[in-house]
């Protein structure tokens, strides 16, 4: 079976509770699959230009279900390795393998039907501005060809869980930064993807509404959801005890319990 | 696998909604294009109409020699009135071909009337088959050459041929007033599209991350070619069929009893052609302007 006849946006996706990847019509997710890590960096070499690469070798495991932070300083290569987990980079060495599947390999009529199990926010929202909530949040369902009565309820749900119950007919182009952001949470989630990345979902946010959105993330992840979720902002990653991938000079250091140490501390190295 | 065609309409037609102003722009651009080519084919039909009624005007003028007998002259008008195609033979003598002349010149100041009645040549006028071929009337050409009586036939088809010339003339103009529309067609919808593309940013890069198949992307767009290419040709043909109704409402009647027809619009099938054809052309050129959607 080649990789890239794998990932499809059909299929039921949850079973018993398991997750169920989105498969390609006459595919079938292998249960062997399901005790992968989600995801797994291999040796993975990246750069834009000659002698300056972004990532040297970068090896990286995260289990099904984790929530981490990625961090590092600007330029360090905290989007690029999002980037390439929905191919919009590919590797220029090395394995990404999602789900067991070698992603760096994939045709690119494959893509889509990656992406369809991978959830994306960014600081900058990309909502369609003159879509209604609604629209923006239904688009990912809308691609999957679902009912539109099954849309509208799982829409529904969706601006529940962000907070922005019966907010659908509003144009996006109205809503504040927080809500902004909210709308493209929902967005990321209502397909129930195995996957959320968000990069550097609070760069444009407050203080205070960044740890709002945080912690509509962690919620996220409680329903069994893998989140990664780049920031290089300390104070964020203060909160929580959660593992912390930090990049810098295109290597990884893994900080798997976060900078909370056991007695209640903040670890201050190796962050910058 | 086919994406559902109701979500393709819906986000061609919001499209279209929100550029407004571009669209119709581009149709205008189009409506010029396609009537330009319209009032070409429009002429070709009428000139068509005109040379196919002279083909088959069913009408053929024997001169007579000053040195033919009364007995020569009905000796070749019963010999005609036998002849497989002629439907009715009649002979104008000298006097009433200069009384004819008078009557369609009316004007008695006409030197042309001043001269004798045997300045204006007896004829036998044949009323011929409207479905006569060329070979029965060139037959029947060169066998009157041949009678004593004879002094020259005219049946007409110097005009024809000089039409039917004229005609091949314009199909050719027309082929290339075609080739010239095509490919304003190609360019207008293809500019109009790409910068929709541009607009529509966001929009495309959103369709992509949430697992949108070029396919289901690249639809809406051909779709709103599809309608600027139709639209276009749409507004030719109405726009078109209102001048021409203009200018029939004030031709003068006796021209159209000279050419012997009456003016026509063009043909339900051009009209339909003309608007597929829009379509199609709408439709390519967008398919050429999405050859490079945005990279995600």
């Amino acid at each position: 079976m080649a990789y890239d006849d794998d990932f499809d946006g059909s299929g039921d996706r949850r079973e018993g509770g398991a997750f169920r990847p989105m498969l390609r019509q006459g595919k079938r997710f292998s249960q062997e699959a399901a005790h992968r890590p989600i995801l797994v960096f291999e040796d993975v070499f990246k750069s834009y230009r000659a002698g300056r690469p972004v990532l040297r070798g970068a090896n990286l495991v995260i289990e099904r279900g984790e929530f981490a932070f990625v961090t590092g300083p600007s330029g360090a290569g905290k989007s690029t390795l999002l980037r390439m987990l929905y191919r919009a980079e590919n590797a220029d060495e090395g394995r990404i393998l999602f789900m067991g599947k070698d992603i760096a390999r994939l045709k690119d009529d494959s893509i889509p039907f990656l992406r369809r199990n991978i959830g994306v926010v960014f600081q900058q929202f990309k909502l369609v501005e003159n879509w209604s909530v609604f629209e923006n949040v239904a688009v990912t369902l809308e691609v999957l060809r679902l009912p539109e009565k099954l849309v509208r309820t799982r829409v529904g749900e969706a601006l529940e869980r962000v907070g922005l119950s019966g907010r659908g007919e509003e144009p996006a182009r109205v809503l504040s930064g927080g809500e902004q952001q909210r709308v493209a949470i929902a967005r990321a989630i209502v397909g129930e993807p195995a996957l959320i990345l968000a990069d550097e979902p609070t760069g444009n946010l407050d203080p205070q509404l960044a740890i709002d959105i945080l912690g509509l993330f962690e919620e996220i992840h409680e329903q069994g959801t893998t989140v990664l979720f780049a920031t290089h902002d300390r104070t964020l990653l203060e909160q929580r005890p959660h593992r912390i991938i930090v990049l810098d000079e295109g290597k990884i250091t893994d900080v798997r319990r976060g900078l909370v140490t056991e007695d209640g501390n903040f670890l201050s190295a190796p962050l910058h | 696998m086919f994406d559902n065609p109701s979500h393709a309409t819906r986000r061609a037609r919001q499209g279209i909604l929100r550029e407004w102003r571009l669209f119709a722009l581009s149709i205008f651009s189009l409506t010029v294009a396609f009537v330009c080519l319209g009032a070409a084919l429009l002429v070709m039909t009428n000139l068509r109409a005109i040379e196919t009624r002279w083909t088959h005007a069913g009408r053929v003028s024997v001169f007579l020699k000053e040195s033919a007998t009364d007995a020569e002259i009905e000796k070749t008008k019963v010999a005609l009135e036998a002849t497989a195609g002629v439907s009715h033979v009649t002979y104008v003598t000298s006097e009433a071909a200069r009384d004819e002349y008078a009557k369609n010149e009316g004007n008695a100041n006409d030197p042309l009337l001043a001269l004798p009645k045997e300045a204006f040549s007896p004829t036998l006028e044949v009323d011929v088959d409207p479905n006569l071929d060329d070979k029965g009337i060139e037959d029947m050409e060169a066998k009157l050459g041949q009678l004593q009586a004879v002094e020259s036939v005219e049946t007409y088809r110097t005009w024809t041929n000089r039409l039917a010339r004229l005609v091949r003339g314009g199909v050719a103009a027309s082929g290339l007033l075609s080739l010239v529309v095509f490919a304003s067609v190609l360019a207008v919808v293809g500019s109009t599209i790409r910068l929709a593309l541009q607009r529509r940013k966001t929009e495309i890069e959103v369709l992509k991350l949430v697992g949108a198949t070029d396919a289901y992307i690249k639809r809406p767009f051909l779709l709103e070619g599809s309608a600027q290419g139709a639209a276009g040709a749409t507004g030719a043909v109405l726009l078109l069929g209102v001048l021409f109704l203009l200018v029939r409402g004030r031709m003068d009647g006796e021209l159209t009893t000279l050419l012997g027809v009456e003016p026509t619009f063009l043909p339900w099938f051009a009209v339909v052609g003309m608007v597929v054809t829009g379509a199609l052309l709408g439709t390519i050129a967008a398919s050429l302007g999405l050859r490079k959607l945005v990279a995600v």
